[in-house]
């Protein structure tokens, strides 16, 4: 019973490490396609429009998956 | 057992009002940091940008991002009782974070071609990444206080929110950054 208990805590220890791992594979994509549209081109209306589209992509990311903003609405404690 | 779990569980409500407390925290904080945005805009419009180096506002913004993954893999160890990548994780994100602060710091600053005194231009840019910078300095700090009791095993599974709490202020100075970097380094035409 209670290593059934232990495998089921490593799974969920795997997958958030894995969770956090997707989270910067798009945040770094992200940040250098905002790098690339930034060099290439620097007209204002569509490139800065697109470039703070990007980081509020990136900020619902992070917000999400690295702050957690889910367990605010929570009354205990969430696992990682 | 049963005085243990209500303990736990008075400790997690407390977490739980916390938790409330520090969000309200960064909200408020999180209204400077826009006010210095929207002054970016307003005074140099979405046609010029500060005349910085391209590849160093890179360079230290996969930094800060790399920071962020390797506090949220501290988070989780610390969450799951995996001390020593808890401790390993807490320590690279310390250290990145000094890079961080060193390549704005101690590399853009010395190689921008305006002082904080020359126009606008100067004044917005040392003003903005200057306030970023001292909350990165804060954050390091917060960190080595987390780095130091965890190396004294005050944390645990069940009890560890200031390791949670660093790493949510971590993130966000992480999500300033996201709309800093854009707005001083990529939108529009470097003008001095």
């Amino acid at each position: 019973m209670e290593a059934k208990a232990d495998d089921k805590l490593v799974i969920q220890k795997k997958e958030a490490f894995g969770r956090g791992v997707s989270v910067i594979i798009l945040l770094l994509a992200l940040t250098l396609g905002e790098f690339w549209i930034g060099s290439v081109a620097s007209a204002w209306n569509v490139v800065g429009t697109i470039l703070i589209a990007i980081a509020v992509i990136k900020t619902f990311l992070v917000v999400r998956d690295y702050m957690h903003i889910g367990r605010l609405f929570s009354d205990g404690e969430e696992e990682a | 057992m049963t005085t243990h779990t209500s303990t736990v569980m008075d400790y997690q409500k407390k977490v739980s009002i916390n938790r409330l407390g520090l969000w309200l925290f960064l909200v408020s904080d999180a209204f400077v940091f826009g006010g210095l945005l929207v002054a970016r805009f307003y005074l140099l419009g979405g046609g010029s940008r500060p005349e910085v180096n391209q590849l160093v506002g890179l360079i230290v913004t996969l930094v800060l991002l790399a920071s962020s993954f390797f506090m949220n893999r501290a988070e989780t160890a610390a969450a799951y009782g995996d001390r020593k990548t808890f401790l390993n994780s807490t320590l690279i994100t310390m250290l990145l974070g000094i890079i961080f602060l060193v390549g704005v710091v101690g590399v853009e600053w010395q190689i921008a071609p305006f002082g904080p005194g020359d126009g606008i231009v100067g004044s917005l840019f040392y003003t903005m990444t200057g306030f970023h910078a001292f909350h990165v300095l804060t954050g390091v700090i917060f960190l080595f206080i987390v780095y130091r009791n965890g190396r004294k095993d005050l944390y645990s599974s069940e009890r560890h929110w200031p390791v949670e709490a660093c790493a949510v202020y971590w993130h966000f100075v992480d999500v300033v950054w996201m709309f800093f970097y854009p707005a001083l380094y990529l939108i529009g035409v470097a003008v001095l």
